[in-house]
């Protein structure tokens, strides 16, 4: 095996490999890992590289491409071999982490405080005041600790010679720390052996530090407090919105957007169920300048306006603080060395990739005379410019480089190329190993003891032949294995002591946004099970031989297909062909009505509560939502019908894990009446429908839709008549697919609520529950009864009534926009 | 000269505002050559809360919130002011060469010299200023060349541009108001490093006898300050006018564009479609 699984791996020259430190001769660190890998039937490796697809898949793991129209949502990619780190060598990147973070915070500290490095000229002016990112209203802010970079990444790179160079800070809200924990977990799953045997360093205890140094830094953190600390998201729409989810998630953080806080006599509330709450800290991944539309960027519709004010008079605290984008700038790297001696009194330990600002008149002449071995990037993140390769350059090109550094000097930085190391990765199609240029983030976090910094952190891997990586342009990833000297700290979140006076029930910080998703969450599941039944029963008609005298529930079913929206409304009968053309369409049509458009909707509510949805649940609705690829292949009839099977046995383990799985807090309340509601008016609808139609018909269709045939049958040998029907389908209030057991189900919870959140509106479904009460099965439970009929239309009515009630009044604040004004 | 200063800004709104915030730069700001004597502002309905701060500019703000469901916004800002007259000082000032000036800016006045968000730093105006700034020229004299040729060149118009216009367009289409003009001029200035600041303020409406109307007095105005080398020091000037300021002009305070002084910046919550309405009356006291 060995053989094969390097005949693809050119050592090269110009590059360090992070595997051989000659051909054939394998690093030491990386000795267990090959053997283990060339001693392992090529068949083990490939299920190895398809259980980390399937986890990949099943979790959920996406990134979302900008550029791409399809780029929502595309599974994020992973390489089954870890990135080896031996530990004598981590240690130089952890000092040099830690004081790279304790050096970028000294000096984001001074610059929103008393400017000292300004007044003394280690920092030139235009590093501060010509950088978009410095935030006058932040100015004077409280940094308590005086620590404003909490969560701190750096982006390395590996020269030809072994040494390590910083590319890039990231300050203001770093990415890739919940990626890097989800690689851990599927790649941990995926080689359980090694990773056993090769003594990693656990990342949970990284991510308690976070949590807990923020809790420790927020204006409740003294002993007794017991802070709320919510993860700011800017929505799904966020490249990176899975890792925000999965963060909070991970630490129990309420995961909230900008609407969901307010601010109220200089402090941060979250708006929830019970009326708002007080937010003490803020985890936030949205870019400074989005914070606020009231005093920073005005057209941001994702802020919460008064943040900043509330944030400078110390309520709340803010991770990172607002204004920390000032040090992403590629101008400030020249200055590190300097400002590192000058205040920490040491040199700085780890280099930043050689660069020149160009607005210093020796460093752009330096520039013009080597252009063709440097890339010339912006100076400012305001300053958008592609970076630019000297070497692609010709001399007309390089003269027109050259003119515009000079035009605008300040505005530019050249720097030096650096040659990113190599390692191996796993060919999916071919199980072999082949060379890849890498980097690798690092994070640091803030804590009362200094800055600690993860033991891991995201490998980066470039797309085979580019000379960035990023994410956003085809990159992958691995999973970053730093190896202990001593024994592992096993360290889990889990394991944290909870104290009785922590103790919790019922969901406290439940936000109105997620309360009005539950909601739909429930309507929307109720919907799609009900059109997939619907469209299954039509279906089957076609396929199954059928007994004669059910024919005449045809018109009753295409009738409920059009109230559906399958069949297009008319009065023409549809042949079979038009029938099952539109069942076809219902079922893989995302834009028109039926079951595809619906599961669309019901991914889209599902993402927005990602982080309250458990891994089981969330798998089994990815399956459905996002069905196999098909090719071209014809799909007969019975393959379709066994999707719809599958699909139905789908929803039937998401209600189960609605039952079984989730708490009875006001939350799961939402989500039960928003699936009652939706079953009250589908079943009510469907039962008017049958009504009207012809009165001898056989009506397993009716129990089939409505999920009752195997009641039926236990209790009555005969073939399904109305008078027994109806009594099952109507009144059985035991028989959860009743209209009773609707009924009464919402009056419960309505009551329920509005002992809890006061009067909710008028309909409370008493004239429902009376009606049901007053029939009569003798007169009532019968074809043609004028008082089942009004019945069955006060339900509607009701369910239709109470949904726009408690539209009203818990969710109707959500939507509602905001709008900038200006005047002079 | 002793002023009095009424500033009113009306908003109606077509459905009820649910939540305002609003920042507020109404308040004259206390200078050498500007004593404040009164100063109130009234906000109706009344705020359920309000706080006053200096900002880093040095200028007194304050943020409003209106929690409780409105349909009109009145915000009125009231100041008795003494303005003592300063262009016969500025102009008795040592004279700088603006080339001076420009060297001396970054380690001076570095708040000022850079683009800022209404202000970008654009080629065509770099190209616009460049014949205002002959070689060793006072840097005075080349501002003031410059707000001379911004007075003949553009055409004041209050329908021409919003707050949200670029500077490209109005440079294009030679029209604006003393916004534009002043937001002109300090990008032209900026392209050439020099430091110039943005000044928000109130004209005299109706002059003494025998001084004309200035243009743009029945608003809230605004113009620019120059620095003219450690020699000279700030100087305001007034392109929408062509005139060194005097005592005709009341100061707000200042900042590096609009955006930092606007005087008044919100968000609401609800609203629909909003009408404005802003008044301004400076009359000698």
């Amino acid at each position: 095996m060995a053989k094969e699984l390097l005949a693809d791996y050119p050592l090269s020259a110009g590059r360090y490999d992070e595997m051989f430190a000659a051909p054939r001769e394998p690093r030491a660190h990386w000795k267990p890992m090959l053997d283990s890998l060339a001693a392992e039937p090529g068949e083990r490796i490939r299920e190895r590289l398809a259980a980390v697809l399937r986890q990949v898949r099943e979790n959920g793991v996406t990134y979302n491409v900008y550029a791409d129209p399809q780029g929502a949502d595309r599974p994020w990619e992973l390489d089954l071999l870890p990135f080896i780190i031996p530990q004598q060598e981590w240690a130089a990147i952890e000092a040099a982490i830690a004081q790279r973070a304790t050096l970028l915070n000294l000096i984001l500290v001074d610059v929103y405080g008393e400017q000292r490095l300004l007044k003394e000229g280690l920092l030139p002016p235009v590093l501060v005041h010509g950088h978009a990112g410095f935030l006058r209203p932040c100015h004077g802010a409280r940094a308590p600790g005086e620590v404003m970079l909490h969560l701190y990444a750096a982006d390395l790179a590996r020269s030809p010679d072994g040494r390590w160079w910083v590319i890039d800070d990231r300050t203001q809200a770093p990415s890739g720390a919940g990626y890097a924990l989800e690689n851990r977990i599927v790649i941990s799953r995926a080689l359980p052996e090694l990773f056993n045997d090769l003594k990693v360093q656990r990342l949970a205890s990284f991510f308690a530090t976070l949590r807990d140094s923020l809790a420790h830094w927020s204006p409740q953190g003294g002993p007794g407090g017991a802070p709320l600390t919510v993860l700011l998201t800017p929505g799904p729409f966020n490249e990176t919105y899975f890792e925000h989810a999965y963060i909070a998630r991970y630490l129990g953080l309420p995961l909230v957007e900008g609407s969901d806080l307010t601010v109220r006599e200089g402090c941060v509330w979250l708006k929830t169920l019970s009326g708002l709450k007080r937010v003490h800290a803020i985890l936030r991944r949205l870019d400074d300048d989005f914070c606020d539309p009231l005093e920073l960027r005005s057209d941001s519709a994702l802020g919460i306006p008064g943040l900043v004010d509330a944030m400078r008079r110390g309520n709340v605290l803010v991770a990172n603080a607002l204004g920390s984008n000032l040090l992403e700038s590629s101008t400030l790297l020249g200055y590190l060395p300097r400002l590192c001696e000058k205040l920490l009194g040491e040199s700085l330990k780890m280099p930043s990739v050689a660069t020149w600002w160009c607005g210093e008149p020796a460093a752009l002449e330096d520039v013009a005379a080597k252009l063709e071995r440097l890339v010339i990037k912006s100076a400012f993140p305001q300053i958008r410019v592609e970076p630019m390769f000297g070497e692609d350059l010709d001399e007309r090109g390089r003269k027109r480089v050259l003119a515009m550094l000079r035009a605008r000097p300040n505005d530019y930085v050249a720097q030096e190329i650096v040659q990113l190391a190599q390692a191996p990765v796993l060919d999916r199609a071919q199980p072999r190993l082949q060379a890849r240029a890498i980097g690798l983030r690092v994070y640091a976090c803030a804590s009362p003891n200094g800055y600690v910094v993860m033991p891991g952190g995201l490998t980066r891997v470039a797309a085979a032949d580019a000379r960035v990586i990023s994410m956003q342009r085809g990159g992958s990833s691995k999973d970053t294995w730093v190896l202990a000297a001593g024994p592992v700290n096993t360290f889990s979140l889990l394991r944290r002591e909870i104290g009785p006076q922590e103790l919790v029930r019922a969901g406290t910080n439940l936000s109105s946004r997620v309360v009005e998703n539950l909601y739909w969450f429930g309507r929307y599941c109720e919907r799609c099970d009900a059109t997939a039944r619907l469209l299954r029963v039509a279906l089957a008609r076609l396929v199954d031989d059928i007994p004669g005298d059910d024919a005449h529930a045809r018109p009753v079913i295409v009738a409920l297909l059009r109230r559906a929206g399958v069949l297009p409304a008319g009065e023409r009968e549809p042949s079979d062909a038009e029938l099952v053309a539109a069942l076809r369409a219902a079922i893989a049509d995302e834009i028109q009505p039926g079951l595809a458009n619906g599961l669309r909707q019901l991914s889209r509510v599902a993402t927005h509560l990602r982080e309250r949805l458990s891994l089981d649940n969330w798998r089994t609705l990815n399956r459905m939502t996002r069905p196999p690829q098909r090719g071209k292949r014809p799909v007969s009839l019975s393959e379709v019908l066994a999707e719809l099977d599958a699909t139905i046995a789908g929803f039937t383990a998401i209600s189960g894990f609605a039952l079984d799985g989730m708490t009875r807090d006001p939350g799961w309340r939402f989500l039960s009446i928003g699936r009652r509601l939706e079953r009250l008016q589908t079943l009510a609808a469907t039962l008017r429908q049958a009504l009207a139609g012809p009165p001898d018909v056989d009506l397993t269709w009716l129990l089939r839709l409505s999920d009752s045939i195997i009641t039926y049958r236990a209790r009555y040998s005969a073939r399904p008549q109305w008078l027994p029907v109806l009594d099952l389908l109507v009144c059985d209030e035991a028989n959860p697919r009743s209209i009773a057991f609707q009924v009464h189900g919402l009056h419960d919870y309505v009551r329920r609520l509005a002992d809890l959140f006061g009067a909710i509106g008028d309909e409370k479904l008493d004239g429902a529950a009376a009606g049901l009460a007053a029939l009569d099965p003798g007169a009532d439970l019968r074809y043609g009864s004028e008082r089942l009929a009004s019945v069955l239309d006060e339900c509607y009515g009701a369910a239709y009534r109470l949904g726009e009630q408690l539209g009203h009044r818990f969710f109707s604040h959500v939507g509602e926009s905001s709008q900038q004004t200006f005047a002079t | 000269m002793r002023l009095h200063v009424v500033h009113e800004t009306h908003y109606s709104y077509s459905s009820p505002v649910e939540l305002s915030q609003q920042l507020l730069h109404l308040t004259p700001r206390p200078l050498p050559w500007q004593e404040r004597h009164a100063h109130r502002i009234s906000v109706e309905p009344a705020p359920n809360e309000y706080e006053e701060r200096d900002d880093y500019f040095g200028n007194r703000s304050a943020i409003a919130l209106i929690a409780a469901p409105h349909a009109d916004l009145l915000v009125r800002a009231s100041s008795v002011v003494t303005v003592v007259p300063r262009e016969k000082e500025a102009l008795a000032r040592p004279p700088t060469a603006w080339e001076t000036a420009r060297e001396q800016a970054p380690s001076r006045a570095a708040e000022f010299l850079y683009e800022s968000p209404h202000v970008e730093n654009l080629r065509e105006l770099a190209d616009y200023a460049a014949r205002s700034l002959a070689k060793g020229r006072a840097a005075l004299q080349a501002a003031l060349d410059l707000a001379h040729r911004i007075h003949q060149d553009f055409e004041f118009d209050k329908t021409a541009t919003s707050v949200s216009t670029p500077l490209r367009q109005v440079l294009k289409r030679r029209r604006g108001v003393c916004q534009d003009f002043a937001h002109l001029m300090i990008g032209a200035l900026r392209a050439h490093g020099l430091a110039a600041r943005y000044v928000s303020g109130y004209l005299l409406t109706e002059p003494p006898p025998g001084r004309p109307r200035l243009v743009g007095a029945d608003a809230s105005h605004a113009w620019v300050a120059v620095w003219c080398g450690e020699g000279g020091g700030w100087v305001e000037m007034d392109p929408t006018n062509d005139c060194l300021v005097d005592d005709e002009h009341v100061t707000l305070g200042w900042g590096r564009d609009f955006g930092d002084v606007t005087p008044m910046r919100g968000v609401i919550l609800g609203g629909g479609e909003q009408e404005l309405k802003v008044r301004v009356t400076v009359s000698p006291q």
